[in-house]
């Protein structure tokens, strides 16, 4: 069955989640050419690309990290392609360096940099606002709100790209990437094949003497874009009154619903800003006249809010100025905020709206590593073997659960790529026990600068590489180094040892955590020698394996009546098939074990047996 | 369009089925024409977590804050308790009896309210409740994870939305391949009855 994402008529509508929309519009876009690296609330995006690329014209790439798959889409588009890239907010800090040049060069073809953040840190590290980085480079900004709007901004986006012939940011956020909505399809262009590289080193080369007129150039190119803002549909003004707002991305649906249901709507006059940088500054100077006070609605930094007071200071109005002196600089808003704060702005009391009252002292539910997971077998071994001593330098990824208890096995962590550069750091400045875990794919990522460098400046750490053979975290993509994805074999793989090697690191190991016996002894063994020393704990994640390798599981634990509740396998391994029964003894679910038979090492009164049999 | 505002709070446990039960809904909503907007947070959807949603009809804003839910559908009752914030006082409640206890309770190491604290806290708050066995009520249409329809049904037959469960039949048949569509419309049908009786 043909997917509507690529096959889709002209006027249908369908329920399309906030990434699948931007999907479709880049599809109806023409776009040729598509990079990523995966990151929440960013991943259906281009897994939907993935997914979709056999019956689709486009060509597809996981890349290696978020640098090279920016600069990947720039060389395309550069040849004349139209290019998208997609990533999570904290990924532009790794490709900032291409970005911030990039709009220097321009391109010929089209790129739309989708920036996905996350306000409210639901899967972040931080909650940073990458409109700032559209500043700092020059790049105009699209910022839906609703899934239609991700389908037709993106599209825009695209058509803008083309016509000024430099990067546009579409920037979403957690809320928007992760809403669903109807979108009425529009018919897809058939963009012509790339014209090719066109030779001009003036153009294309920032040399110091080239680069000078380059940025001229982004600066007349934004002063175009700043004159398509003024008309663009994405920016219009509704209502009248003397009290005015202005609202831009996810901001603009919690203001719609706060109007609809304060009954407020006939006091205010509202701009609503989809297209919101460069600053329409006519269209801005004309819905302020008449104005006394302005509140300005955007979730984190006050950047319109900035841009809206050096505009009324430029002009001389006296206009009272509204933002985060009445709504909050972090988090996300919520509707009731949003009314609330129009109400103080208009001078009303806030809204009484009775909230019952948060119950206290729940059990929480944190998430926790998966029954099976081979990173709760390194975790259990490591800690074993190096006590609470060591200071386990943590990454980014499934793993990062070790941080809970009882593997508590995550002590710093700064940024994808940090475990082995951070404690090779802190282990010269201290002399302290280090122990840098970090994934596979966190490895292709941004550790194998890290080792390199360990290894050149004589470092002393212990690398665990937690090679489950997939990108869990993120949703099972595929990187260099898998052996198969959901599409199949990779046949150019890149193998993790060797790569290791190749890196001028000599001791290494390779075994599977599930082998607690010989994995013992491969930490044990290391933890006796010094300078850089690598173990690649090799198992595939057993979600991933049901999948790909159609592997199920045959075996389950099970806890023998001999079992003495002193002997602690469940407070030190705390696998989630765990179960306390009625008589307070360990048991294991059957349905939830996965077999990986690491409790059964534990313990001679846990035993497996096949899945089924009494 | 001219609709009456209404707020849907979801929340379960990773690995339930709670997105797949909101995107059901919506489509349901849309297949009657309704103007609908949801919302999911996930990510740490497998790892056991959390998992919260929502479904707004004539409104746009994907998230629903304190006090802000007329309608609170739990898939697991702990779950359904947590929640209680989002909705408005006097809203509907409806949630399944039936538990998954974090891995804090199930290993003994911390407790967790019995059925018969959730349900008289939230009476304390909700205008109308409805409590369902839905993984029981799954179970007896084919799949445990079909429960969640059942809950559908539930809701859909007590006339707080804006279309009845002739809707949601339609958008199991439409998007399920026959074979799970056929268990999850008994699942529906099991969940209308139980509304009912
Ligand atoms: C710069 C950056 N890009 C992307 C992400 C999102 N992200 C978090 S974890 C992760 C992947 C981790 O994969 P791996 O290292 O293989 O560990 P696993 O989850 O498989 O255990 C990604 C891409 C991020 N946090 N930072
Ligand atoms: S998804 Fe895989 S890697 Fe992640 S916690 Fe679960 S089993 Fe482990
Ligand atoms: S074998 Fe033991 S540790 Fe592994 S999944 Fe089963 S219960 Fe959990």
């Amino acid at each position: 069955m043909s997917n509507p994402l690529i096959a889709g008529k002209a006027g249908e509508t369908h329920l399309l989640l906030g990434n699948e929309a931007i999907v479709r519009g880049a599809v109806e876009a023409g776009v040729q050419f598509v990079s990523c690296y995966p990151g929440t609330p960013s991943s259906e995006v281009p897994d939907t690309f993935f997914r979709l690329s056999p019956e689709a014209d486009y060509y597809f790439e996981y890349s290696t990290n978020e640098k090279v798959a920016l600069e990947a889409s720039a060389g395309a588009a550069l040849g004349g392609a139209r290019a998208l890239c997609t990533m999570k907010h904290v990924g532009v800090n790794v490709a900032a360096d291409p970005l911030m040049t990039l709009s220097y060069t321009g391109v010929p073809g089209a790129l739309v940099l989708l920036s996905a953040d996350d306000p409210g840190c639901h899967s972040s590290q931080n909650e940073q606002d990458n409109r700032y980085f559209a500043r700092l480079g020059g790049l105009p900004v699209f910022e839906p709100a609703s899934a239609q709007e991700c389908k037709d901004m993106t599209r825009t986006a695209m058509a803008l790209s083309d016509e000024l012939d430099g990067p546009v940011l579409l920037r979403t956020t957690t809320r928007v990437n992760h809403l669903r909505g109807p979108v009425t399809l529009a018919d897809a262009e058939k963009a012509p094949a790339p014209a090719g590289f066109q030779k001009d080193p003036s153009k294309y080369v920032p040399i110091p003497a080239f680069a000078r007129p380059m940025h001229l150039r982004l600066l007349e190119r934004m002063q175009r874009a700043m004159e398509l803002a003024e008309t663009s549909e994405y920016n219009t003004v509704t209502g009248s009154g003397t009290v005015g707002v202005v609202a831009s991305g996810i901001s603009r649906a919690y203001l719609s619903d706060a109007l609809t249901l304060s009954g407020l709507g006939d006091k205010v006059k509202v701009l609503e800003l989809g297209f919101t940088y460069p600053l329409p500054e006519q269209l801005v100077l004309s819905f302020m006249k008449g104005l006394t006070k302005v509140l300005v609605v955007e979730e984190l930094e006050p950047l319109l809010e900035n841009d809206l007071r050096v505009l009324v200071q430029t002009t001389g109005l006296d206009i009272e100025i509204f933002g985060k002196n009445t709504l909050p600089r972090y988090g996300e808003f919520t509707v009731g905020m949003v009314e609330d704060a129009l109400r103080s702005v208009l001078g009303e009391a806030p809204a009484v709206r009775p909230v019952n009252p948060p119950e206290e002292g729940l059990p929480m539910r944190p998430p926790n590593l998966c029954a099976g997971c081979p990173h709760r077998a390194s975790y259990l071994t490591t800690r074993k073997v190096f006590g609470d001593e060591a200071i386990y330098s943590s990454d980014i990824g499934c793993y990062t659960l070790g941080i809970l208890p009882p593997l508590k096995s995550a002590d710093l962590l700064v940024c994808m790529g940090s475990s082995i550069s951070a404690g090779s750091g802190l282990s010269k400045a201290t002399g302290q026990t280090v122990v840098a875990f970090l994934g596979d794919s966190t490895f292709f990522h941004s550790g194998m600068t890290g080792l390199a460098n360990a290894v050149y400046n004589q470092h002393d750490i212990l690398v665990v590489i937690l090679d489950n053979k997939t990108t869990a975290m993120t949703g099972h993509q595929p990187h260099p180094g898998v052996e198969k994805s959901i599409m199949g074999d990779n046949e150019s793989r890149v193998i993790i040892e060797d790569v290791v090697r190749g890196l001028g690191v000599t001791e290494i190991r390779k075994v599977n955590p599930l082998n607690q016996k010989k994995f013992t002894a491969a930490v044990e063994e290391l933890k006796a020698k010094s300078g850089v020393r690598v173990l690649i704990a090799e198992e595939p994640c057993p979600l991933f394996a049901r999948r790909a390798y159609g592997k199920k599981p045959q075996v389950t634990a099970y806890v023998t009546p001999e079992y003495d509740m002193s002997e602690g396998v469940m407070e030190r391994v705390a696998c989630p098939a765990f179960y306390q029964d009625d008589d307070c003894r360990l048991a294991v679910n059957e349905l939830l074990c996965a077999g990986c038979m690491l409790c059964v090492q534990q313990s001679d009164n846990i035993k497996s047996k096949k899945k089924g049999d009494k | 369009m001219s609709v009456t505002p209404l707020r849907i709070f979801m929340t379960g446990v990773g690995g339930q089925g709670t997105l797949t039960a909101t995107t059901l809904l919506a489509k349901a909503a849309l297949l009657r024409g309704l103007p609908v907007t949801s919302g999911e947070i996930h990510g740490m959807a497998q790892r056991g977590g959390v998992v919260e949603s929502t479904l707004l009809i004539g409104l746009k804003s994907p998230k629903i804050g304190p006090g802000e839910a007329d309608v609170l559908m739990g898939f697991e009752p702990l779950e359904t308790l947590r929640a209680l914030i989002y909705l408005k006082p006097g809203g509907a409640v409806f949630s399944s009896t039936e538990s998954t206890p974090p891995l804090s309770v199930s290993t003994g190491q911390a407790t967790c309210p019995g059925l018969v604290d959730v349900e008289g806290r939230v009476a304390e708050v909700a205008g109308i409740t409805g409590w369902y066995p839905c993984q029981s009520l799954g179970l007896q249409a084919g799949a445990a994870q079909a429960g969640n329809i059942a809950l559908l049904g539930a809701v859909a037959a007590s006339g707080v939305l804006p279309f009845g469960p002739d809707a949601v039949a339609e958008a199991i048949t439409a998007n399920m391949k026959p074979k799970i569509a056929a268990i999850n419309l008994k699942a529906l049908e099991l969940g209308v009855e139980a509304a009912k009786a």
